[in-house]
């Protein structure tokens, strides 16, 4: 019952699979970048393989002064260099670079988060 | 053939696309049900299929494609939802066809067809799910389903074989 040319489109889809699946491997994965939230709005993605420094400046509520935070992206690694705020978790809280770490500034609402080039997790139907 | 013996024929080719169609349906159910154990989704048996390339096989494309697009347009109002509906058809109209051509051609037995059918479903419902989730990240889950497809494709096709030359003939 089976026949040859079934067993060569079965050979034919078992190779493309397996490219399929390989390919990706070859290549470097998503470079990872990290996302910086400033109240909710979305300040920047940076790459985490350049390395810069990143000033999020922003005024306060009242209006009359500025609170800055200063991220810093080395080596493929971020950190919170300085924070205008009081508790300076944020600074203290060291580098982050893995996928899904996040940095967090409360008083001054600004969320760092370190994600992988547009991946999806899951996608739920 | 006389006029009176046409229309019989095709009475009965009608009754039989209805109960083809009523019988995927039921398959269609039962795999909505009993879910495979597998933690991922979109991976499913396919039993439906069953029904569809008996339909190709025993009968034409028109009534084998008007019987999948019945048991698709069924599920997805009792219980697959909307979605579950375009994926579904997306999935149904690439594997019909596919495994329309594949037959025609003579060269491939039904365990064959059913495998490229069930690569094509998948590959349907993951073409379908980049455009309507605007994503092209979804296609890394692509090997899985090719995979899952040709496996579960091949189970299928063993029993399509089986059951069809058990079954009588349709005339």
């Amino acid at each position: 019952m089976i026949k040859k040319a079934d067993i060569i489109l079965f050979i034919i889809i078992l190779a493309v699979g397996l490219a399929v699946t390989v390919l990706p491997l070859t290549r470097t994965l998503n470079d990872p970048e990290v996302k910086v939230t400033v109240n909710g709005e979305t300040y920047g993605v940076y790459p985490l393989s350049e390395d810069r420094t990143v000033e999020i400046l922003q005024s306060t509520s009242d209006g009359t002064g500025t609170m800055k935070n200063v991220l810093v992206i080395r080596d493929g690694k971020c950190f919170m260099e300085s924070a205008s705020c009081h508790n300076q978790i944020c600074v203290n809280h060291g580098p982050i670079s893995g996928r899904g770490q996040v940095i967090v500034c409360l008083p001054n609402k600004v969320v760092c988060e370190i994600v992988g080039g547009g991946d999806v997790d899951v996608v739920s139907g | 053939m006389s006029s009176q013996a046409k229309t019989d024929s095709r009475t009965r080719l009608v009754a039989i696309s209805a109960m083809f169609a009523a019988l995927a349906l039921i398959f269609s159910y039962i795999e909505f049900l009993i879910p495979l154990p597998v933690p991922i989704p979109g991976i499913k048996l396919g039993l439906a299929n069953l029904v569809i390339l008996i339909a190709i096989v025993r009968m034409d494309f028109r009534h084998a494609f008007a019987i999948n697009a019945a048991r698709i347009l069924l599920a997805g109002l009792l219980f697959s939802g909307v979605f579950g509906m375009i994926y579904s058809f997306a999935g149904g109209v690439l594997s019909i066809v596919i495994m329309y051509l594949l037959y025609r051609t003579g060269l491939f037995s039904m365990v064959g067809v059913s495998m490229a059918g069930g690569v094509a479903h998948n590959l349907g419902q993951l073409l379908t799910a980049c455009v309507l989730l605007q994503n092209t990240a979804i296609l890394s889950y692509f090997p899985v389903l090719l995979f899952s497809g040709l496996i579960s494709g091949i189970a299928i096709g063993f029993l399509a074989y089986i059951i069809e030359k058990r079954l009588p003939s349709f005339s």
